[in-house]
Parts: structure tokens; sequence; C-alpha cells
């Protein structure tokens, strides 16, 4: 599967209260398991008028039908080339 | 843009399909996109059976939109369609006032759109027309008419088969064929060349093909993707000959879309258990795409396709599961889900999703729908509640009065008559014969009007109803103003006003007031006008904008009985326009009507004939047709034209029905004026007309129009008494004095009148005046009545019927040409005139050459200098 980071452009997100989070997420899981094919919500993250998702499907038409189906906009997709972090970094000789 | 189902890759319909013999066609549609992108708009009607290649055409169309941006909505095939459907879909936009149970004026929305879409060159699609709701018709005409001011290309698509004369659609199309910067196209069959070329790659004989599928291009095209099979009888085999591998669990989710025909929501397909491996599947049978929500069918004729494969009984569990599953998705819209609830037979859920479909519509202002709603809910309606029900007859009923189905809304309400009386519920019972009342009033029936607000007030006269008695009262003392019976009016009026006072019923108490003005003003009283002026202020600031509305009505009817025709002229530029945006038909209809008798005081003939014809052609109410059916048979007369005489029968019996006094008066004068014409002698106006006249004179308000008829009848001899209670410039025609008569209507603006008193005087130099006037009038017909007069007096000088108009004079403009003609009598350039009538500066040219030419002046400057004479100020 691929990895894909999906932005959603949501007026006031960041207003978002944690009740309202959980019916989204809930909405998101109903909509993935109706899909019939492999998908998998990674995580999300709440930043001012946006939503960034990380999600992992095979391509990303299957990406926007998850969001159709949630009624979420997807205003921008991308798949994930390359993935790094400290633990990246050469160890250090000693 | 459309996407297929399932996959990334935009595959347009375009590709599918072959585009033949479309080449004028999207000419045209390009024409129109590349006017919207240098800001100048127009307007097409691609009209075509189903199968045509429509669509074909305008995604073609749509794929070259580079430059502007696209809009594309359609209608739906729900049982009633739901109110301002395409606008609602077309989120782009951004319209506030679109969501349910928000209030939403008609013409704010109208400025919205026009606003939204003046911002950037637009391609707006609407397809699908015969689908359409009343109220996107209106949005749409209100485009329309400025469409050449808007960066817009405005395309429309209808099957043109499907558009009968009571479709709200046709008042559109009426406007697409009369107005500037709007075409009609019509889609033809393809010839055999055409379909030959779709079958290149098969062995099928092109002129079977042809006859078996009629030149229709999207069957044509389905024959060719399976050219093994033997030919198909029809579209639906054709359509369904290559679904033969689709299982029966995918041939289900098929019939499931097929039962939604807006759209199947993408947030629905969960509940469904409508996985993306199926959409894939389905994908292959190229029988669907995606809208901006949803799932739809490609073509309409695949959808019914796959329709008629539901088995009996199969529909009602399908529409059942579909209800179900909307009725979880935000937002919900009552009139689908009232379509699917018909559909599953659930009768409670059908009348409760109906009727807030209706009382949106009716918000919405689509009386229309708002109708075809509260009947659906009637129908399912199981409750033993007699109040229910009464409720919701009377909403329909209301409704259909808006639409000016006036015979169905009087049934309606007589039906909730014994459901009141099971309810005991006097209030309840008068308020229905009230309205009753009313309607059999509009509907030319004074007689009943009167019994039945007569019986209301009976019933209201228990005290428990007693506000009941003070709007009972209202409407008496209005019918008894209608008929002249000024005394018994103000007896009502003060009843009502007092019951107002007691309830402090502030709308009642503006009735009453605005209704005593309107009496007042009748008998001439100082400072009528301006008392009901005020009234209609205040009715304004209420809020209460039908009764403004009415108070608008009576002014100007007055204006123009009692000979204030400016007054009327300006007050009808407000108040008709007044009565579109608040919505008021049953007004717009009577002052029509109205403005058509205005136009023939002031010799507009075509103008006349124009409005005239507008009412007589809607449904509108009978008891505004009374002046437009004398108009068309006086215009013509007067021309010199043909004249069908038999109408005169026809209107005599509506003046029976209505039997008021100035009503009887107007065509008593008419029909003196085409016995005087004709030489041949009427009874009613030779016997009755001549015996009335004093009683009708007598009657208060009646100084007009009894002096109209006195000045005929003298012209044919007979006797006429009462001279002296007749208004003025009567008095003085009677009393000889033709010169001063003449005066007096040339400063009303009545050139007609007023070259008939030149013609009515003594001397042979006035008469041959009169009759030059009547010339340069366009009035040959009256003009050679007089030529045959003089000459068989034995005058010598009679002039000859001129060839053409000898003087300039805007007779024959029409609505729009005067409204033209005023700004150039005020010394507007074209663009200056284009900016304010929504219009093309090149538009605003034509029109002005088309003026000049009818009026006879060589130049826009001859206008200005002769604007007085020519009535243009």
């Amino acid at each position: 599967m691929k990895r894909f980071i999906i932005e959603r452009e949501i007026e006031n997100a960041g207003d978002l209260t944690t009740e309202q989070l959980a019916g989204i997420a809930q909405t998101s899981n109903e909509a993935v398991a109706s899909l019939g094919v492999p998908y998998t919500w990674v995580n999300s993250y709440v930043a001012g008028d946006k939503i960034y998702c990380v999600h992992e499907a095979e391509d990303a038409e299957t990406i926007l039908e998850h969001a159709r189906r949630g009624g979420f906009p997807a205003n921008k997709v991308t798949e994930v080339a390359n993935e790094f972090g400290p633990q990246s970094a050469p160890a250090p000789v000693s | 843009m459309r996407k297929s189902v399932g996959s990334l890759e935009a595959r347009t319909y375009t590709e599918a399909v072959q585009l033949l013999e479309r080449e004028n066609e999207l000419a045209a549609l390009r024409a129109a996109l590349d006017g919207a992108v240098q800001g100048q708009g127009s307007g097409i009607a691609l009209a075509g059976d189903s199968g045509f290649g429509k669509s074909t055409l305008i995604e073609a169309l749509c794929a070259d939109a580079t430059a502007a941006r696209v809009l594309r909505t359609q209608c739906d095939p729900l049982d009633t369609p739901r109110p301002l459907g395409p606008f609602r879909d077309l989120r782009q936009l951004e319209l506030v006032g679109l969501q349910r149970r928000e209030d939403l004026l008609l013409s704010d929305l109208c400025e919205q759109v026009y606003a939204a879409l003046s911002t950037e060159p637009t391609v707006l699609v609407v397809e699908d027309l015969h689908w359409v709701d009343a109220a996107s018709i209106d949005v749409l005409r209100f485009l329309a008419r400025r469409i050449e001011s808007m960066p817009l290309a405005l395309i429309v698509s209808y099957r043109d088969r499907e558009i009968d004369p009571r479709h709200s659609a046709r008042r559109l199309l009426g406007d697409i064929a009369s107005l500037d910067g709007l075409t009609q196209l019509t889609l033809k069959p393809l010839s055999v060349e055409s379909v030959g070329r779709l079958l290149e790659d098969t062995d099928l004989e092109p002129a079977r093909v042809h006859a078996i599928t009629g030149g229709n291009p999207f069957f044509a095209a389905e024959v060719a993707k399976e050219p093994d099979l033997p030919l198909p009888n029809s579209v639906r085999d054709a359509v369904l000959a290559h679904l033969s591998d689709v299982t029966s669990h995918d041939f289900e989710v098929l019939q499931l879309i097929a039962t939604a025909p807006d759209r199947l929501d993408d947030r629905a397909l969960p509940l469904l258990g409508v996985d993306l491996p199926t959409l894939r599947r389905l994908d292959a049978t190229s029988l669907l795409s995606r809208t901006g929500d949803g799932i739809v069918f490609r073509h309409e004729l695949a959808r019914q396709a796959i329709e008629t494969t539901i088995p009996p009984g199969g529909s009602s569990r399908l529409h059942a599961v579909l209800l179900d599953v909307l009725e979880q998705v935000e937002t919900r819209d009552p009139a689908v889900l009232s379509h699917h609830a018909v559909g599953a037979r659930d009768g409670a859920r059908a009348t409760r999703y109906a009727r807030m479909a209706a009382e949106d519509a009716a918000r919405a202002g689509a009386h229309t729908e708002a109708a075809a709603f509260f009947a659906t809910a009637l129908e399912h309606l199981d409750s033993q509640d007699p109040r229910e029900r009464a409720a919701l007859l009377l909403q329909l009923s209301y409704q259909q009065y808006m639409t000016s189905r006036l015979v169905e809304a009087i049934d309606n309400v007589r039906a909730t008559f014994p459901l009141w009386e099971r309810a005991d519920d006097p209030a309840g019972l008068a308020a229905a014969h009230e309205a009753v009342a009313l309607y059999e009033y509009y509907s030319a029936r004074r007689h009943q009007a009167e019994t039945y607000s007569g019986r209301a007030a009976e019933i209201a006269a228990a005290p428990a109803a007693s506000l009941a008695l003070g709007t009972a009262r209202a409407l008496q003392g209005y019918l008894a103003m209608m008929r002249s019976e000024i005394d018994q009016a103000r007896e009502f009026f003060a009843e009502s006003t007092q019951v107002a006072a007691q309830h402090h019923d502030g709308l009642l108490s503006l009735k009453s007031g605005l209704f005593h003005a309107t009496t007042e003003l009748v008998c001439e009283e100082d400072g009528a006008r301006t008392s009901l002026l005020d009234h209609i202020d205040a009715a304004r600031d209420g809020g209460w904008d039908e009764l403004a509305s009415t108070g608008y009505s009576q002014i100007a009817n007055l204006d123009v009985e009692h000979g204030r025709f400016r007054a009327a002229e300006n007050l009808l530029q407000l108040s008709i326009p007044f009565t579109v945006e608040r919505d008021i038909p049953i007004c717009r209809h009577w002052q029509t009507a109205v403005r058509s008798r205005l136009h023939l005081h002031q010799g507009h003939w075509s103008a006349a004939l124009e409005d005239a014809e507008e009412v007589l052609s809607s449904e509108g109410m009978p008891l505004a047709k009374l002046w437009p059916h004398l108009v068309n048979v006086l215009v013509p007369l007067r021309r010199g034209e043909e004249v069908d005489l038999h109408a005169l029968d026809e209107i005599w019996a509506l003046a029976d029905r209505i039997d008021e006094p100035l009503r009887r008066l107007g065509v008593l004068t008419a029909l003196a004026e085409v016995s005087w014409m004709t030489e041949r002698t009427d009874e009613r106006v030779a016997g009755l007309a001549v015996d009335q006249l004093p009683t009708l004179a007598a009657q208060p308000g009646a100084a007009w129009g009894a002096g109209q008829l006195a000045v005929w009848l003298r012209r044919l001899e007979l006797p006429v008494d009462a001279l002296d209670q007749l208004a003025e410039p009567f008095r003085l025609a009677l009393e000889g004095r033709h010169a001063d008569a003449a005066r007096w209507w040339n400063l009303a603006g009545d050139p007609f009148a007023e070259a008939m008193s030149w013609a009515d005087s003594a001397g042979s130099e006035e008469r041959v005046r009169g009759i030059r006037l009547l010339d340069g009038l366009g009035a040959i017909g009256t003009a050679d009545r007089h030529r045959v007069v003089m000459r068989a007096e034995g005058h010598a000088a009679v002039p000859q019927r001129p060839r053409e108009s000898t003087r300039a004079n805007p007779a024959g403009l029409t609505n729009r040409q005067l409204e033209v003609a005023k700004l150039v009598a005020r010394g507007l350039s074209n663009a200056e005139i284009a900016s304010r009538l929504y219009i093309s500066p090149k538009t605003a040219d034509h029109h002005v050459s088309a003026i000049l030419a009818k009026i006879g002046l060589p130049t826009r400057r001859a206008v200005v200098v002769q604007a007085a004479e020519l009535g243009l100020v």
C-alpha cells in the first residue's frame, strides 16, 4: 500500500471540539469499512483551517472515494515519497 | 467535471460518443463561450429528443472552456421537482438562503446569482429543463433579461416534446424566442451517412440501423457497441444487450441507482453496503458517471432501461431502502425523501416529508411545486383530526390561488367546510368562507362572492369568533365598494375598524383603513389619493406586501378611470416590478390589465395589445380580463384592421357576471364605439345604455365612466341625459365646447380622445384637424369613418387617407421600445441605455433604429426635441 498526505480545508478546523472530532472519526471509520479494499487511516493533525491526514491505500482514487463517502473535502492528495526522522541520521562513529 | 465511476482518469462522454452533424450547433455554443470571455453574454437553448446528443455537445463545449469558469447543473426527474434544485446544487456560487428553513426572497436570490455570475467569464449549463421547477425558471428569466450585460454563456437543454403549454419552462422559452442575445437550437436526427460512420467498424447495414433507431445518436451508438447481436427493437433492448455479464448483485446496485433519479449520494454508499470493487465493475458498463457528490446515470435513457427491469413490487422495496438510508444523511432534502416515501408506499412519511417540502417550496416562492407537495401530503394523510386535513387543504388552495388555479382553489377550500363543522371551529369555517368569497370574486362571480362573504360574517357573528367577523366585514365592504355601494361599504369598514381596535389587530386595522381610503378615492374626495398612498407605505413597512400591492392595484385602476394617465404610468412603473419581486401574481395580472387600458388611452396600440395578450394568455383571474378583451377589440377597430366582433358577446357575458356599474359602463362605451364605427344598431346601446345612463351616472364615482358613454351616445345621435353629473372633459364635449375638450385631453395625455374631440367639432377645419391627428396616431379605421361622414355631408376638403403615418407617433412601439424611447427622449446615449436596461450597446442601437423607423423620425435628436409631443416625458 502507498501512503498519502491529504489536505482538507475546513474553516475554523482548529475550533472543532473533542466530541465533534469523535463524530468525524466514526464517519471516517465507517467509510473505511465500506470500501471493500485495503485501507488504513494512520493519523490526522488539526492545524488552523486545515486537517492533514495520513492514510494508506492502493491509489489516490481510493483516497478520494473515502473522502466522498465520508462527505469530507480532499483539497490536495499527495503520495508520500519517503519518510525519515531522527533515527535516519547515520549512527555516530564511536 | 464529471468522472467515470471508480477510476481517477476522467473519461469524458465525448470521447465515448462521436459528435456527428453537430458542427453548426457546436460553433454557436463556442461563439457564446467566446462572447462570455469578452464580456458579452448570450444564451442558447438546446432542444432535442432524449439521446439526440445535447449532453455530448455540452461536454464538448465545456472541454473547450479553458478561459471561462464552467458551472453545470441539472433538473431531476422527481415526481415533483426540488424547488430551486439546479441552483441549490451550484455550491460553488455560495448562494445564501438556499438551506432549509431559511427565509428567502426570490428577488434577492436573483440578484445574488446575477452578482455571482458577473464576476468572471462563466459557462452556466442547466440541463433537462423539462424537469425544472417554476422558481428556477424565474431565476433563469431574470438572467435571460440581463444576459447581454454579463460575461455569461447560458446554456439550457430540454426535450421540446415534454414541454406543453402549461409547463413552467414555457415562459423562459418565450423569452428566448423574443429577447436579444438568446437563441434556440433544435437538434435533428442523424442522417443515414452519419449512422454509417458510427457503424464503420461493423458489418451492420446503415439504412436498417437508421430505420430502427430513427437516427437517434444514442440508440445508434448503443447498437454499434454490440454488432454481433440481433438488432434490438428499442433503446432499452440495446442498453440491456451489453449487460449480460453483470452479476445479479451488481444489477441490483444499478437498479438502486436508477431508483434515485436525482443522484445516489456518495455518503449513502457505506450504509447501502456498496463497496469500491462493485463500483469498479459497474464502471465497465459505461452507464454511470459521477457528479460532485453522487452517482448518476450517464444517460437518462439508460436509467429508464434499467428501471424497466425492476420486477413488480420491487420498486417500493428499493425506495424504502433509499428512504431509510437517506434519512441518515445530512442535509436531508424533504423533496427527495417525499419522492422515496411515496415510492415506498409509506403514507405517514410521505405526508410528513411532502408537507415539509411544500413549506420549503412556498417559502422559496415555488408555488407550483408547493401545491404539488401539499397535494401529495393530502393524498397520503391518514389522520382522524379534521383540523389537520382542513389546514392542509387551505394551504393547498392558497398555493393554487398563487398560481392562478382558482377553480381548484375554490373546490379545495369548500372541501374544508364539513371538516371545520366536525371540528366545531366557527373561526376556521368563517375564514374558509371568506377565502372562497375572494376567489369567487377574482373568478368574476360577484354574486357568489357576496353570498360567501355574507355567510362568513354570519358564522363569525358568534362571540368566540369576532375577529373573523371583522375580516368578513372588511371583505364585504370591499365588494360593496367595487359595486359602487359606497354608503354600505363605509358602514362595513367602520365595523371592521372597530373590531380591529378591540382585538388590537394591526393588519385588519390597516386593511380597513386602506379600503376606506380607496372608497374615498372612488368618490374623488380631496386627499384620498395621498391617504391611500400613506396606507400603502404603512403596509410595506409592516411587511404586508399583498395588502400594499392591492392598494397599488386600486390606485392605478382609479387613476386610469379618472383620467390621471401620467400618474398611473408613474405608479405602474413602480408597482408592477413590486408584484414580481414580492411574488403576487394576482396583482401582476390586474395591474398589467390596467396598463393595457392605460396604453389604449395613450394611443400606444402595440403596447396595449402586448399587455392584453399577456393577461389573456395567462390563466390568471377572469376579473382582470375585461379590459384586455376590450383592448383586443378596440385597437384593431381603430387601426382599421380585422376585428372579431363575436368577442363582444363573451365580454358582455363577463360584464354580466361581474355586474358592477363601473365595469358595465366600460363595456357599454366600447359597444357604443363599435356601433358608431360599424354603423350597426346595437340594442344594448340604443336601448339599455340610453335607459340606464342617468341611473349609472348617479352612482358614486361614475362621473368618468358615464361621461365616456355619454359622449359616444351623442356621437350616435342618441339621447343623453344627466349632464351635470359628468366629469369635466365630457361636460365640455356635451356642451359643444369641443376645442376645450380637445385641449383638456391633450394636457391629460389621451391623444385619441383629443383627436375625437376635434373631429366632433362643428367647423370643418377642426374636423379635418381631428382626422389628421387620428391618421397620425395610426387610428386609420376611426379616421376613415370620419371621412365617410364628412364626405356624406358634402364637405369638399376631406383629407385623403395617408399612405403611411404622416406624423411621428409611438403607437406601434412595444413596451420594451417605449421604455427605450423614453430614455432616448431624455437624451441618454446607447451605452447609458444599455447599462440601465442590462442589454448590450449594440442591442440598444438596434432598438433605437427600430424606434426611429416606427415613429418616422430621422434622428434621436428629433426624438428629444419632440419628446413632449410624442408623450415620452
